[in-house]
């Protein structure tokens, strides 16, 4: 009896952790719509969230990307260059036609693991810091794109009329771009819930340490981040491809810094442990939905920086991972348990 | 057994990738003319102009102008500005080494090898656009007109306003002769412009890259006169729009040229017509597509708009539009005309959809090496090179032009067989 009360007590810490982890965003996001709802209205028109779902998808799948990474204590600023060559690719090698279309989105997709992969060796057997290795990667991959798009797609800019077409297309009103993107974060939510792999790759990003002791491969699942992230940059600069129908030098630059901040403000830690796709995905709308409601307001360049680095900063906050610390600190016992005593009085810990 | 096998799979995966990639970037270099004319010649007569000075002759062949101003006609009405401005797009007529041209655009930079002892530089603040590659490719073919020149120096400073700066005072440094510029951080580039001016250097813009006090703190600045633009945009709005909302974009935030036009566009207006948006879009399609569709969903009756650059409309603005659903049509008046504009325009062929536009004016950048190169050889250039403004109407002369790649402007007098190999 003793036992059961003290295990369903654990779990609803645990619960209460999990909450107060994830719980922020969907609140900020509530508010946000309601702020909207009075501030600017037409942020919430159908024409309006004809140009949000998509381009939030777009963001809410790199952002997965780099929640996985995330996870393991990594960060990856490889995402404009992967994102920048994706499109590049998809508009290089598509050439305008249809046919072409399912190699173009082959040869972006490979060269998103490719990087990825290069990505998780580096960071991950070579143990070179993340930051500075995955930078220097994205510049090799941008200043690659960069020729490539002088040499090649600079004479036919567009993406093949197919995919163009396939990301304006609408089902149930709400753009194939969303439906894609809602599915690939289902995919990853369940696999990393409900499969042994999934729950190895979280334990790994959790404790590495305790992981190794119990047998999991570290390093193996640190490449397997990197290297789904690449992938995942490459879906998104698809889709991407497929929303703007043609591809300009400057493609995929906005990608640096607003997935971490998605990421961040979804709750996750940047020392690693847990995420939440769904948080992610979300936190991915809230700041795509921002960014929209400002522009619709009509606020001054200078004011809408300003108010879109405030609400990171406020985001940031609030963050689940702060939430979590501070109930942590809340939930501890004033006076720690006496410690059991071993053979010789030594003690077991 | 099963790991093993996924982790070949990822590397057949990424080798595949590999290969692709390397097929991708194969290209067809094709071999490159060895030599022509420095710029857009067609028949070659009749000539503008006559006299000469400063190492320069101060004529002209008129379907040059014509094809790069869209009338032989429209130069500067000033005696100097237009003596300059014949000699520098005179230069077209002279040959010049394609294969080093192609060679210098590719590696930002070269000798020219005549020996000559004099360098030169273009340095700006953002490159990476198809606009601001053809202007580079015109100042090197500009360069090699020189013999006297014996480098080229080009820097972009990738959007970063401490780079910019930087870049332009290692060219000084590198006592280089003459500079051109186009100042996308505006006034902020004032210390170093004084800088190169103190040590002798003559420093000139174009494309209207209007920084205060040319003639002291500069050599010159080159372009259209803004001013004008936005006020005939504002008199295409007046009688195309007549009374409605109506938006204005630019590009990075404070540059001269979106600040020329829309400082005069905004008064000229009739007080029925409404300015509601004036928003920069840092020269990015992705950003005008944000913005516009912003606008959109506040404004989906947004009967007109004014912006520099054609292109980024016909990606951008056009996706903005489509996600929205909403009909790309209204009134649309650009400083550019890159040829996918015109070509989008064709294919919806909606009398609805109404489209004014000036000159790209790549071949700016020819004048404003020019006037350095007067300078150096002791001529009194005016502190301004202003060439007169006339809207082309697309239903009436189609921007879309056969041949030229989409992002680029069928006005640049760079040679079609060289820009073939630029963007093969």
């Amino acid at each position: 009896m003793g036992r059961s009360a003290g295990a369903s007590g654990r779990r609803l810490v645990a619960s209460a952790f999990l909450v107060a982890r994830f719980l922020p965003v969907w609140l900020a996001t509530c508010a946000l719509v309601v702020v909207a709802a009075i501030a600017a209205p037409a942020a919430l028109g159908s024409t309006s969230w004809s140009y949000v779902l998509p381009n939030a998808t777009v963001l809410a799948i790199a952002a997965l990307g780099q929640m996985l990474v995330v996870m393991h204590a990594g960060i990856d600023l490889s995402t404009p260059g992967v994102i920048s060559v994706g499109g590049n690719l998809v508009a290089g090698v598509g050439a305008g036609a249809d046919h072409n279309l399912p190699v173009a989105i082959l040869t972006a997709l490979g060269v998103g693991v490719l990087v990825g992969l290069v990505n998780g060796i580096l960071v991950g057997v070579l143990r070179l810091n993340p930051l500075i290795v995955t930078l220097a990667v994205g510049q090799i991959v941008l200043a690659w794109s960069s020729k490539y798009s002088r040499d090649v797609v600079t004479n036919q800019p567009q993406v093949p009329g197919g995919l163009s077409s396939w990301a304006t297309e609408k089902q149930i009103g709400i753009s194939n771009v969303f439906w894609a993107g809602a599915a690939i974060t289902i995919v990853v939510a369940l696999v990393l819930r409900y499969t042994t792999a999934g729950r190895r790759f979280q334990a790994v990003g959790a404790n590495p340490r305790a992981a190794w002791i119990a047998g999991l491969h570290v390093r193996r699942n640190v490449v397997l981040a990197y290297t789904a992230a690449g992938t995942l940059y490459a879906v998104a600069a698809v889709l991407l491809a497929g929303i703007s129908g043609s591809i300009d030098p400057a493609f995929g630059s906005a990608y640096l810094l607003a997935p971490i901040a998605a990421v961040v403000i979804a709750g996750a830690s940047l020392s690693g442990g847990l995420a939440s796709s769904t948080s992610t995905w979300l936190a991915a709308l809230a700041l795509t939905l921002l960014t929209q409601m400002l522009v619709t307001m009509g606020l001054s360049t200078a004011m809408q920086y300003i108010v879109f680095g405030a609400a990171i900063v406020a985001g940031m906050v609030v963050s689940g991972d702060r939430v979590a610390a501070v109930l942590g600190r809340g939930l501890r016992p004033v006076k720690p348990p006496p410690r059991p005593v071993g053979v010789g009085g030594q003690s077991t810990q | 057994m099963t790991r093993k096998r996924q982790a070949l799979a990822v590397l057949l995966v990424a080798a595949a990738a590999l290969v692709a990639l390397v097929a991708a970037s194969g290209g067809t270099a094709g071999h490159a003319s060895v030599s022509g004319p420095s710029g857009y010649v067609g028949s070659g007569k009749p000539m503008v102009g006559s006299g000469g000075g400063f190492g320069e002759k101060y004529t002209a062949p008129a379907p040059t102008l014509a094809h790069t101003l869209f009338h032989a006609n429209l130069l500067p009405a000033k005696g100097p500005a237009r003596n300059i401005a014949l000699a520098a797009l005179g230069r077209s007529t002279k040959t010049v080494n394609y294969t080093l041209a192609l060679k210098c655009w590719k590696d930002n930079g070269c000798s020219t090898g005549t020996g000559g002892k004099l360098t030169v530089a273009y340095v700006e603040g953002f490159g990476e656009n198809t606009y601001r590659q053809m202007s580079k490719m015109e100042f090197i073919l500009q360069a090699l007109t020189y013999p006297q020149i014996g480098k080229i120096i080009y820097r972009s400073a990738h959007s970063d306003l401490t780079q910019a700066i930087a870049d332009f005072k290692s060219v000084i440094a590198q006592h280089v002769n003459a500079i051109v510029t186009y100042p996308d951080f505006g006034d902020a580039m004032i210390p170093v412009f004084q800088q190169a001016t103190k040590a002798g250097i003559p420093v000139s813009t174009y494309a209207w890259g209007y920084v205060t006090g040319p003639g002291s703190n500069y050599l010159t600045v080159v372009g259209e006169d803004t001013c004008k633009l936005g006020k005939t945009f504002a008199y295409v709005m007046n009688t195309q729009v007549k009374s409605g909302n109506i938006a204005f974009l630019g590009g990075f935030p404070g540059n001269p040229l979106s600040l020329g036009w829309q400082k005069c566009e905004q008064p000229a207006l009739n007080p029925s017509i409404h300015v509601v948006a004036n928003d920069p879009t840092n020269w990015d399609p992705s950003k005008v597509q944000g913005i516009v569709a912003g606008i959109l969903a506040k404004y989906p009756d947004l009967k007109g708009l004014s912006y520099e650059d054609a292109l980024f409309m016909s990606q951008g603005g056009y996706a903005a539009y489509k996600a929205a659903n909403i009909p790309y049509q209204g009134v649309f008046t650009y400083r550019t005309d890159e040829s996918a504009m015109g070509c989008l325009a064709d294919k919806l062929k909606d009398p609805k959809l109404k489209i004014f536009y000036y000159t790209a004016g790549n071949s700016q950048i020819r004048v404003a090496l020019t006037a350095d190169m007067m300078k150096l050889a002791g001529g009194k250039i005016p502190p301004e090179i202003v060439f007169p403004i006339q809207l082309q109407n697309q239903a009436t002369r189609d921007m879309c032009t056969k041949g030229y790649p989409p992002t680029a402007s069928p006005t640049s007098l760079i040679p079609l067989s060289l820009l073939h190999q630029m963007y093969p």
